[in-house]
């Protein structure tokens, strides 16, 4: 699949040919009014503090503006126009391919491929079954962004949440803080023994170098990467830390360098900032000539859906 | 623990009220008077429910709780179940372990034990205000399909911090009220004052320096509209901007008066260079910045400055004429945007923590970065 940016001409097509308002995921529509949205005509997403009362009205202004990109508020507002009156927002999680801590695709800052694409794809059904399982989250939806997922949480009980809550929220779903227990078989514990385990999934030898990890120790756990793995996951965490040469400084050393990885999965910044404007499912990511689009079932997500006309005519 | 009887609860609740109304009177938001309170409350809140429970009246607590939380019981059906989800027995032993090391406990006795053994469970999403204030780390709870597991010594702990947080809150509500409408009565200034004897000397001083108040400024937890006003603004809201605002501000937020209302700044300062050395060169400077420069166009408002801090129309302060004008205090968010609306630009934190007064802003920064990461 080919990135690249979208023509002005282009942008006109699709919003005039293509953009359809059913492509508006209901969690959108049925809160349409009380959104602040926002426009990028080229110079970043500046023009804010637009409210559309109905669907005519947004649908209207996309085809007579064509914008490079446009914007909904993840909050909702009394006066969406002034950004005042804050009700409530929803919980998001913004899981971006170009930043990904760890990436095997080996695409250079800022780009991103299909392979890591869904690698971001995969992170992102993660936390979702976090958030199902652990925080008996129910209203969860995933829009694939352009350049990577968004999950949007809209349980009530989550949505009059702070900034520190959020903030914990995140901290929860990607294990980027020890817990007081690391062996308990449910809860945390489990959530973060999985994070790790993961991670080091994806660490090659240089990495561990790179870490300050002494090299006979790294073959050795590179050598038995299952075996790691399974210990990790099991919580049988004493029988890593007595791997010949681990010990438990290095062991603290790995587990601190797996955590700040994980804290790298998503943008907190996103998630906390609960006036934070997202791309609009629907709308075109005209950096990659790509649909935002909501995703309906995560596990089969195929980029094929998210292609432009312009951009299969065009192939 | 209070009689059961309607005069002796009414009693409590006077006494609940006159409390924090006392020391909305004589202190600010999250001062040491403040903490004094909540702490008391919480400790109380803990005590009786834990007498109350000792005394058969589990149900009777569960009740009052109910209201605030949703939860559960744990079942005991062979295994130990949370709505029919089997909580693995490993699990269920190491959170009472936790927990009683978390106490510091290595051996106790069969009456204490099941304080410590998990009982009851509670929607995660219900513990939020706890979660904003630190009393409580997600991390650190065993959450299970969205409910924490917990011990009855975490419910009367949760709830205890629930209810202390909650007078944190009202206190705080009282101050703004209280910055509206002017100088409390004297009865309330009276409580305050008792409450603020309370406060141990040694413990006065560990606070001052562990929860800043007087102290240094730190201008980087000044709410939006300071900031503002200390880069200068134009013509038009230059006045109220320098002479009300930063003069009130500055000072309250430097001194931090405590322990009676404040009504002269001697009563809390005994060094004038506070006023002269940190307060008017911040006040000065920013007026400096302002187009066209307040002080050059209008020369008398600096007298002005001294008379808002109380120090009459000196033109250099001095401790003796502390108290020869009205110390002012600083306006309410709903004063400043009628009087000086391009200064209000609420920012995340005036929003999400419903500021209504600018020093509220101040201190909440400043305690929430003072406030351990963990809970209490």
């Amino acid at each position: 699949m080919q990135f690249r940016e979208a023509t002005p001409d282009e942008r006109k097509r699709f919003y005039l040919d293509e953009w359809n308002k059913k492509d508006l995921p209901d969690f959108i529509l049925h809160t349409l009014s009380l959104r602040e949205f926002g426009f990028d005509y080229g110079e970043g997403p500046s023009h804010r503090y637009n409210q559309f009362m109905t669907i005519e009205q947004l649908s209207d202004f996309l085809k007579n503006r064509a914008p490079y990109a446009a914007y909904a508020s993840v909050a909702l507002y009394e006066q969406p126009s002034m950004r005042k009156g804050w009700l409530k927002s929803e919980l998001v999680f913004d899981v971006d391919a170009k930043d990904l801590p760890l990436k095997t695709c080996g695409c250079s800052g800022g780009a991103v491929c299909e392979k890591c694409l869904d690698e971001a794809r995969q992170i992102a059904a993660m936390f979702a079954e976090t958030l199902r399982s652990d925080l008996d989250l129910r209203n969860i939806n995933f829009v694939y962004s352009g350049r990577g997922f968004h999950i949007r949480v809209n349980d009530d009980a989550v949505m009059t949440m702070e900034q520190t809550e959020r903030a914990q929220v995140v901290e929860y779903i990607t294990g980027s803080i020890v817990p007081t227990d690391m062996t308990m078989a449910l809860g945390y514990s489990q959530v973060f023994r999985d994070r790790i385990a993961k991670t080091f999934d994806r660490l090659d030898e240089q990495k561990l170098i790179e870490m300050g990890m002494r090299k006979a120790l790294v073959q050795q756990l590179i050598k038995e990467k299952e075996k790691v793995i399974a210990m990790m996951r099991k919580g049988k965490l004493q029988d890593l830390q007595d791997f010949s040469g681990m010990g438990e400084k290095t062991f603290g050393q790995l587990v601190d360098y797996l955590m700040k990885l994980n804290s790298a999965l998503t943008d907190g910044k996103v998630t906390i900032d609960t006036k934070r404007i997202l791309r609009l499912p629907s709308s075109l990511h005209s950096g990659v000539s790509m649909k935002c689009v909501l995703v309906r079932d995560i596990e089969h997500f195929s980029i094929e859906s998210a292609i432009p006309k312009f951009m299969r005519e065009g192939k | 623990m209070v009689d059961a009887n309607p005069s002796a609860i009414q009693n409590e609740i006077l006494s609940f009220y006159l409390m924090c109304q006392g020391t909305a009177a004589v202190s600010y938001p999250y001062s040491r008077e403040v903490r004094l309170v909540t702490d008391a409350m919480r400790e109380t809140i803990k005590y009786r429910m834990y007498e109350l429970f000792k005394r058969g009246y589990e149900d009777l607590c569960l009740d009052v709780v109910q209201r605030s939380f949703k939860f559960v019981r744990l079942e005991h059906d062979g295994g130990v179940k949370l709505k029919n989800i089997e909580i693995p027995r490993e699990d269920y032993f190491k959170l009472r372990d936790m927990r009683l090391a978390e106490d510091g406990i290595e051996i106790v006795d069969d009456r204490a034990l099941p304080q410590y053994v998990p009982k009851y469970a509670v929607r995660w999403t219900d513990l939020a205000l706890l979660m904003r204030y630190r009393r409580v780390d997600l991390t650190k709870l065993y959450v299970i399909h969205g409910w924490v597991v917990i011990t009855p010594r975490e419910l009367w702990e949760i709830f205890a911090n629930f209810i202390g947080v909650k007078t944190e809150e009202y206190i705080a509500s009282l101050y703004e009220r209280f910055s509206e409408s002017g100088v409390p009565s004297k009865l309330l200034d009276s409580v305050g004052q008792r409450i603020s004897a309370l406060i141990p000397p040694e413990v006065e001083l560990r606070e001052r320096f562990r929860r800043i108040p007087m102290g240094r400024l730190r201008p980087e937890f000044f709410p939006p509209c300071m900031k503002k006003a200390l880069g200068g603004v134009g013509t038009g809201v230059r006045n109220y901007a320098i002479a009300v605002l930063l003069t009130s501000f500055l000072s309250y937020a430097r001194v931090s008066p405590s322990g009676k209302v404040a009504t002269r700044m001697a009563d809390f300062i005994s060094d004038i260079s506070i006023v002269r050395e940190e307060i008017a060169p911040l006040i000065l400077e920013a007026a400096e910045h302002c187009n066209p420069p307040l002080f050059k166009d209008q020369p008398q408002e600096k007298a002005n400055v001294y008379y808002h801090l109380g120090f009459g129309m000196a033109t250099e302060p001095r401790l003796e004429d502390s108290g020869k004008s009205k110390w002012y205090r600083t306006p309410n968010c709903s004063k400043i945007q009628i009087s000086a609306p391009p200064l209000c630009e609420p920012d995340e934190f005036c929003r999400s923590r419903n500021i209504k007064n600018p020093l509220t802003y101040y201190y909440k920064r400043l305690a929430e970065q003072a406030r351990p990461h963990t809970g209490d």
